[in-house]
């Protein structure tokens, strides 16, 4: 019997040789082998219960946006890297290869396939990611135990506000914000939703459980802005193509006596359609509007 | 060498009018930072969970009030005044110290007054923009440009409108009105955008009476027995006929009444009304 508690149940992610451990609030992990009875004519009962699909598991959990690592080169945490670089991957003929989880002492090689962060006033920032495993050749999806394992100590100075985790209060997204002309009306965001799917096909063969290879497909995003101007000219085919960053950011950090602000995490976003536009209200609030853009990849 | 303060060295000045009569004074805030919490935790960080506020409780003798050239749109009660939608800005000084704050905003507003007693009024305000130790307003404004005039009212001096009093004897009453404060809070920022005056306020009025013939009601919704009102409490300078404040509310639903005798007090009846005002 394996008795962990939480503050040894990390969550790390290794992506090439560099690795994060988030600040996970929660993690599941699932594992599951897919059986289907059989019947025969002229048989009572079933004749037993066969493997019908390989089998494969999930993780997915949330964690604290932790915006101050640097991974090949991307600003941010190692998951906001792993899906830039997934959903932009045009070049190398979309083979991929999943990324090495670890929680708890279990472990596997995975694919990211959902990866979403909220962002609202004056609130900390929390993102979640969620990563298929499907094994690969002889390996499994899982191995490895339940047993504690213990975060890694970042800073030894105890008692300290913590600069690095996104923060409503300092994210800046008024480049999101609906600006309506004559009589000119701009929006105040009050927050906003960012999610990405990811889609994989992976590619198996007789005579073997796991896939030999696995190939990336395509990705949609969408963020939904909460503001106060509705915008009732929605255009029917979305205006232009265009681009932009939603930068998240957090608290200043004390610098040469000074308050600075270390740059914030970026989201790049190309060729965004403005799909939807609500407005809703309910009791002892002001009526909140909402805009949604979409993205693919 | 320890020292200690004392209320001649106290004063508290509100939008640059003194508040006299002040009874007592409590403000404070309480820390929105939290500990950061995660599986796998090896350390503690903090990070600021919610909008920062502070309070202001204030108690105050009717003691003073503005001049009469203020009637008219005005309550010549000052704290009166910030039931609606105007905020306020002040300075506590104690000692050789201050403690500033902006953009407070009234919640509630509550005026009472008993036999022997001079009426007191009471509130309490949430405090939006700064608050603490520094420089937040400049020299000019933090000395107080007006001093209320000293106008005393009493329990001998006011009158209240309603029927039982011809034969029961008022022996003291409350006015308590909430004025709900919705602040809208954007990205980026630690202040709200806007603080909206929420709506319905919510006014409730309190009577105790030493009673003679005070019929209770029946509780059930008996038609003829659901008492609505229209109540004035109007506030006179002592011994005079200068009106100084008037509370006055229609359609008031009485919400309770209780009972109580002793055997050393005469028999008494506490009644609630209570009414809801949109803005």
């Amino acid at each position: 019997m394996a008795t962990v508690f939480y503050d040894k149940a990390v969550v790390e992610v290794r992506l090439g040789d560099q690795k994060e451990q988030l600040l996970a609030s929660d993690c599941s992990l699932n594992y599951a082998g897919a059986r289907q009875p059989l019947y025969a004519i002229g048989t009572k009962g079933s004749l037993g219960q066969f493997p019908s699909a390989a089998r494969a598991g999930d993780v997915s959990f949330s964690f604290l946006t932790s915006i101050t690592g640097n991974f090949f080169g991307y600003k941010g945490n190692i998951i906001n890297t792993l899906a830039s670089g997934i959903k932009n991957n045009v070049t190398n003929g979309s083979e991929t290869s999943g990324v090495e989880i670890k929680f708890a002492g279990v472990s596997g090689s995975g694919f990211l396939t959902s990866y979403g962060l909220g962002v609202a006033a004056n609130s900390i920032s929390s993102s979640n990611a969620s990563f298929t495993f499907f094994g690969s050749g002889d390996q499994l999806p899982f191995s490895g135990r339940l047993a504690p394992v213990d975060g890694m100590v970042i800073d030894e100075v105890e008692g300290k506000l913590s600069t690095g985790i996104a923060h409503g209060r300092y994210t800046n997204l008024d480049n999101f914000a609906t600006v309506l002309g004559t009589p000119t009306d701009t929006a105040n965001v009050f927050g906003a939703e960012y999610s990405l799917s990811l889609n994989y096909n992976p590619i198996y063969k007789v005579g073997q459980e796991f896939p030999t290879t696995c190939l990336y497909t395509n990705a949609q995003e969408s963020v939904t802005i909460t503001e106060d101007v509705f915008n009732s000219g929605l255009p029917f085919d979305g205006l232009a193509n265009q681009d932009v960053i939603l930068t998240v950011s957090g608290l200043p950090v004390e610098a040469f006596g000074e308050e600075l602000h270390l740059p914030g995490m970026e989201i790049g976003i190309s060729g965004y359609k403005v799909v939807s536009t609500s407005m809703s209200a309910g009791l002892d609030d002001i009526v909140r509007t909402q805009k949604a853009i979409t993205a693919a990849y | 060498m320890l020292g200690r303060i004392r209320r001649e060295a106290e004063k508290i000045t509100i939008n640059r009018t003194g508040i006299l009569g002040v009874q007592s004074i409590s403000t404070q805030y309480e820390s929105v930072a939290r500990p950061l919490d995660s599986l796998g935790i090896t350390e503690i960080q903090y990070a600021p969970q919610g909008a920062q506020t502070a309070s202001l409780q204030l108690n105050t003798l009717l003691t003073n009030t503005l001049g009469a050239g203020y009637g008219g749109s005005y309550s010549l009660d000052v704290m009166q005044n910030f039931t609606g939608d105007i905020p306020f800005s002040g300075i506590i000084d104690y000692g050789t110290e201050k403690i500033y704050f902006s953009q407070g905003y009234m919640e509630t507003y509550s005026v009472s007054c008993g036999i022997g007693e001079i009426p007191q009024t009471s509130t309490t305000s949430a405090i939006y923009g700064d608050f603490g130790t520094g420089v937040l307003f400049s020299e000019y404004a933090q000395d107080p440009g007006l001093i209320p005039s000293l106008n005393i009212p009493s329990y001998s001096s006011m009158e209240v409108n309603l029927d039982e009093f011809t034969t029961n004897r008022m022996t003291s009453f409350s006015v308590d009105i909430a004025t709900p404060r919705v602040p809208i809070y954007t990205l980026n920022a630690d202040k709200p955008d806007k603080v909206i005056a929420g709506t319905p306020i919510e006014v409730n009025v309190n009577f105790s009476l030493d009673i003679d013939d005070y019929e209770i009601k029946n509780m059930r919704f008996v038609p003829e027995q659901t008492v609505f009102r229209d109540t004035t409490i109007t506030l006179k300078k002592n011994n005079s006929d200068v009106e100084l404040l008037r509370y006055s509310f229609d359609n008031m639903l009485l919400t309770s009444e209780s009972f109580r005798a002793g055997v050393d007090s005469n028999a008494a009846i506490n009644f609630n009304l209570r009414s809801f005002i949109l803005r």
